[in-house]
């Protein structure tokens, strides 16, 4: 029940948005048509009201909260100008300057600060690369920001709307700053008064102009006043405003108090059994302790308009497991062959990665290119398996982080996500948002926070490096994950750069329906299996100068290799064999001790000879007369396929011309099955007895050249 | 053509308890018999049940070594590997695991240095499983405390992290055993293998995979990403073993260890066991298991079955202990069904065979089994008379309800059961062999029974 009630309430909360929203919309528009400018229009003044409750006059200069991902944190600036723009100035923006939170620091740069920072203190940011731009709609309220001097004591006050500055931050040091940066020119005007300042700051057309002089319409609204209708819904306006007197009774005992479900409750409360409930445990902070299902399922949905704030208390992380720790020391590589066994591991990182160095610097400028723009993009990288996409990527990532450490670009975010590594495609939202912000939630919750999050203006944010291995595991039959995870770097402010490995060339073409295709791009590469010239280059360099293999012996291996599949790691795999193989033989006095052309044909034969033929010569007589029974029943029948009845008589015939006794019916069924256990042949299930239907798994002349031999 | 001078030692057969009381004993060598047989009981038995590991592999020394050099390099330089051990069912490959892994154990430096995970693809019957058991043999599940274990999704994220966090230098490796690993690969995306063999190939915590399979095509089944992974090596367990070398095993098998408390019985036992292996007809009898199947496990069926007839009144193998039991082996289950078959429902097996005969194995039904029984009677019978309907139908249900009649696949149900089309699943032989050994049965039911036709 409790869940049903939920997920109405969540249903209705939308609604009530949404008829808001047009609602106001339209009025607005109305308003604005009149105008009949296509200029941008700039204003000194914004007033933000809601139908039923008092306006919030938002003036240059001013500081404000602008909403963020944290609540109860919203982010801080200080308005330096506003101004509409496109048709009927539907887009309302502002240029701000930033202030940054203590929680938004870095955390191991916290220790730069020398001492404990005030929750209440704030840094002027002073950061070239930040978005200063932002949606009208997305402000909150005022704030008072107070600058202090660097040695005075921080005031004490409970006063959580008040916020002080003493250093300035530029994301490397901090700096004392100067009062008149920071300081607003007025103090904010209280939210009744009539608007102080009607005209425009810079007067940009006359119309404009003219209409500021002409009070119009009932409401003598001018441009530079203009009611600026907020994305957030009714109630949550009404809640940030209810806010501040909320607050202060509300959070002496519970910090961090949830807006928004606060605001759920008190304005839905009417409608809703529950939701003293969720109050209740909101105050005692017992929200994640709870046995019942329900409850915890209550939780997980309504968690998804709550956002989680660092200071509310949380879900013990999980203990990080690990392996435990060996009790001895490892051994170190003893003799060459041993140290180049070592180097050759598949896992052993080398220091460059040859032979992609092409593909490397298409994959580095892109991605370069997305985060110095500040901009989002897709790439599709495809290739078979084993031709060093994924460590072509990470080295490419690798360098970008090293030039991000040394300032060359500005700093960015890399998470990684594989297809084979989760159990439904729906996980990977639950991985993305786990490793972009440490937050759990269940599939759905976390696509509606990621949704928000590449959606909404977020401010100050770093650009973000999505590596998604293995997408074809992510195809579901709506194919929204893929659709989304392309959807998000096309977002204005997402800053998302997705690039995507996969094996095949024209995935985006097969699977793809049109809509996630087109929105994947052609931004295309694809890797060519290793030649054997890269092969062998590729085994040098990671050999580096080491003496353990004949020169031939490389050649033929890698050779080998780029006949057969283009694989480095099979490369790999068969130089260590080989080594070991060589170590083995190391007593031959005729050995040189590097690893030449026999070892390394052994290796080889090791791995890609079938083992049929062996398999055929090992098996016993009676197995052996049993797949000479199937040969010749096939011969008889022109078909290739028969039953164990019929196979069985030419097997009881076959015995008699070789002289042995012939085999009864459940022994040749043994017989039968161990052949099939192998694979040797395919066959039905065993219940059916003598009519089982028998087919070889091996080509006739397999069997022949098996059998002729001995 | 058999070194029977070199007797092998058999040094860790015996249970500790058995040396303590061989030592006690040594002054008074004699045991009374009972106990003595007691003992060769015990002992082989234990052999046989394969219980004990034998102390030395014979004819897979190559693949011994290579196993055990694979899984000490795991154990002691942290090194990643995976490898698969191929070979027909009882050719010995979990032996060949378990000595290498007994061995191994035996080494200081690898004793405290391994973990091991078994999993078994009939036990582990997809990944959620397979996941709860490697975490619980990991005991990882200690490091979350008393929280009850997530989804199938949390679980995998947290058993990858644990390896991740790990590294070649500072964790210990783990040691992944999967049993019938073919049945692994039709897990869903092959999401585990992906995730082992991904571990074994990159520079996190050092495992070493090894699957066990009697498949030889196990390698088609791996999903093209999956095989890139797998480092291919392949063991194989192919015995290339000829007659000599197998009656060497079977008298190997039969002897009893030095160590034995009684040292006249174990001569004499011994000297029993060499004379019944150079007997002809033991030899022809252990030819014929031969060609019919080289592994040992049905070997050991064979001797488990002779040994349950040594007693303390025959306290030796007989030859034809031997040929008893392996007439036992042989035996025809389904012709043996026949026996207890009434002289109806052994008619109208024979009408069956008629039917097959004449309409080359096509399906019939009842009334036609029916009729051909009427037309014989109607024809020679003189012991026999006709049955109602429902008594033959009876008769006919009975045949079905033993599997000696199956019914024709996509033919249920809808049909009336008279006109139901069914299959003989017995072969002519088994029923000519059956009407032989029939007590009593009637000369005219034989003699139509071999007529050509009806």
């Amino acid at each position: 029940m409790e869940v049903l009630y939920h997920f109405f309430h969540r249903n209705l909360e939308e609604l009530l948005k949404c008829i808001f929203r047009s609602l106001l919309v339209m009025f607005w528009c109305f308003e604005m048509t009149r105008f009949e400018i296509l200029m941008p229009v700039c204003f000194s003044s914004f007033a933000i009201s809601v139908e039923g409750l008092s306006k919030i006059i938002i003036n240059t200069g001013q500081d404000i909260f602008i909403e963020g991902c944290d609540e109860d944190n919203p982010y801080v600036a200080k308005v330096t100008r506003l101004y509409g723009d496109g048709e009927s100035y539907s887009h309302k923006l502002g240029f701000v300057q930033w202030f940054i939170r203590v929680s938004e620091l870095p955390v191991n740069k916290l220790k730069l600060l020398g001492r404990e920072p005030h929750p209440q203190e704030i840094f002027y940011y002073e950061c070239r690369n930040c978005d200063n731009e932002v949606n009208v709609e997305s402000i909150l309220r005022p704030v008072k920001v107070k600058h202090l001097d660097s040695n005075d004591p921080f005031p004490d006050s409970a006063d959580k709307d008040t916020l002080y500055v003493k250093l300035s931050w530029d994301s490397k040091v901090f700096r004392v700053v100067n009062s008149t940066v920071v300081e607003s020119p007025a103090e904010p005007a209280p939210a009744s008064s009539p608007p102080s300042c009607l005209k425009p700051s810079l007067p940009m057309s006359p119309s404009c102009s003219q209409s500021a002089a002409t009070p119009r319409g009932p409401s003598r609204r001018t441009p530079a006043n203009v009611e600026a209708e907020s994305l957030h819904s009714a109630t949550k306006l009404s809640a940030s405003k209810c806010l501040s007197a909320k607050r202060r009774n509300a959070t002496a005992r519970t910090p961090g108090v949830r807006k928004r479900l606060e605001l759920s409750s008190e304005c839905l409360h009417k409608d809703f059994k529950m939701q003293p409930l969720c109050r209740t445990r909101e105050q005692q902070g017992y929200i994640y302790i709870s046995n019942t299902k329900s409850y915890h399922h209550f939780l997980t949905v309504s968690l998804i308009f709550l956002q989680i704030s660092p200071g509310t208390p949380q879900t013990p992380r999980h203990a990080t497991p690990s392996i435990p720790i060996r009790s001895l020391q490892t051994q170190q590589p003893a003799n060459i062959l041993e140290e180049a066994r070592a180097r050759l591991h598949v896992s052993s990182v080398p220091e460059s990665l040859p032979c992609r160095e092409q593909e490397f610097q298409d994959i580095y400028s892109f991605v370069e290119s997305k985060i110095v723009d500040n901009t989002g993009g897709c790439m599709y990288i495809s290739g078979v398996p084993g031709t060093g996409k994924t460590a072509t990527v990470h080295e490419v990532i690798r360098c970008l982080q090293h030039a991000a450490d040394m300032d060359e670009i500005p700093s960015f975010h890399f998470i990684e996500i594989n297809g084979m590594k989760m159990t439904d495609p729906h996980q990977a939202y639950v991985q993305i948002l786990q490793k972009l912000t440490g937050q759990k939630a269940t599939p759905d919750h976390a696509a509606v926070l990621l949704e928000k999050r590449f959606s909404n203006l977020a401010p100050r944010k770093e650009t973000i490096v999505l590596l998604v291995d293995e997408l074809d595991l992510l195809w579901t039959r709506k194919q929204n994950v893929m659709y989304n995870l392309f959807e998000w770097p096309a977002r204005r402010h997402a800053r998302l750069v997705v690039l995507t490995i996969a094996n095949t060339m024209d995935l985006p073409e097969r699977i793809m329906i049109n809509r996630v295709a087109s929105r994947l791009g052609l931004t295309r590469m694809s890797f060519q299996p290793y030649s054997f010239k890269q092969l062998q280059e590729i085994i040098m360099s990671r050999l580096n100068k080491l003496k353990a293999f004949e020169e031939d012996a490389l050649q033929l291996v890698s050779r080998k290799v780029a006949a057969l599949s283009g694989d480095a790691r099979r490369c790999l795999d068969i130089c260590r064999r080989a080594t070991e193989i060589c170590e083995h033989s190391a007593a031959d006095p005729s050995s040189t001790g590097l690893v030449g052309m026999s070892h390394v044909m052994e290796a080889l034969n090791e791995m890609f000879s079938s083992a049929y033929i062996t398999a055929i010569r090992c098996a016993s007589t009676q197995e052996q007369l049993f797949l000479r029974a199937v040969i010749t029943e096939f011969r008889r029948l022109g078909l290739e396929e028969a039953t164990f009845q019929q196979v069985f008589v030419q097997h009881q015939a076959l015995c008699r011309i070789e002289g042995l006794k012939p085999i009864g019916v459940s022994e040749g069924l043994a017989v039968c099955q161990r052949l099939g256990a192998c694979r040797l042949l395919l066959l039905e299930p065993s219940h059916l007895g003598v009519l089982q239907r028998i087919r070889l798994n091996v080509s006739q002349d397999d069997i022949f050249y098996a059998l002729k031999a001995d | 053509m058999l070194k029977l001078t070199c007797f092998p030692t058999f040094s860790h057969f015996a249970v500790d308890s058995h040396i303590i009381m061989s030592k006690r004993k040594a002054r008074d060598a004699h045991l009374p018999v009972g106990e003595c047989i007691k003992q060769v009981q015990q002992i082989l038995r234990e052999r046989f049940c394969e219980r004990r590991l034998p102390d030395r592999l014979e004819g897979v020394e190559a693949q011994y070594k290579h196993l055990l050099e694979l899984l000490r390099r795991t154990a002691i330089h942290g090194e990643s590997n995976s490898v698969l051990i191929v070979g027909p069912r009882g050719a010995g490959k979990t032996t060949l695991l378990q000595c290498v892994l007994r061995d191994l154990q035996k080494e200081e430096k690898v004793q405290k240095n391994l973990l091991q995970v078994h999993l078994n693809g009939l036990l582990q019957t997809d990944d959620r499983i397979a996941l709860k058991e490697i975490t619980r043999q990991l005991h990882l599940e200690n490091v979350v405390g008393d929280k009850v274990f997530g989804s199938f999704a949390e679980n995998l994220a947290f058993l990858l992290e644990a390896l991740k966090k790990g590294n070649r230098s500072s964790s210990c490796p783990v040691l992944f055993v999967l049993d019938e690993f073919d049945l692994f690969a039709h897990h869903k995306n092959q999401t585990l293998l992906y995730n082992l063999f991904d571990v074994s190939q990159s520079a996190q915590a050092p495992i070493a995979v090894v699957g066990v399979t009697c498949r030889l095509d196990v390698l088609e089944l791996l999903e093209k990403r999956v095989k890139s992974r797998f480092s291919h090596r392949q063991i194989h367990l192919l015995s290339s073993l000829n007659f000599t070398q197998y009656l060497e095993r079977v008298w190997t098998q039969l002897s009893l260890p030095d160590s034995f408390p009684d040292k006249k019985f174990a001569q004499e036992w011994n000297a029993g066991v060499k004379t019944l292996c150079e007997d002809k007809s033991v030899e022809e009898v252990l030819q014929r298991h031969f060609n019919s199947s080289k592994d040992f496990r049905s070997l050991h069926m064979l001797l488990m079955l002779c040994l349950s007839r040594v007693s303390v009144a025959k306290p030796t193998i007989k030859p034809a202990d031997l040929l008893e039991a392996s007439r036992m082996c042989f035996a025809d289950t389904t012709a043996n069904m026949l026996h207890g078959l009434s002289i109806l429902e052994l008619c109208l097996v024979i009408a069956m065979k008629h039917l097959n005969d004449v309409y080359e194995g096509e399906p019939f039904n009842l009334q036609m089994v029916h009729n051909e029984f009427k037309k014989f009677l109607h024809r020679k019978s003189n012991s026999m008379y006709n049955f109602e309907q429902p008594v033959v139908m009876k008769a006919f249900e009975h045949l079905q309800q033993l599997e000696l009649i199956r019914p024709v696949d996509g033919s249920s149900a809808k049909v009336q059961r008279e006109y139901q089309l069914m299959r003989l699943t017995l072969d002519h032989s088994q029923i000519m062999e059956a009407l032989q050994k029939y007590p009593q049965c009637p000369t005219d039911i034989k003699q139509w029974a071999m007529s050509a036709f009806g």
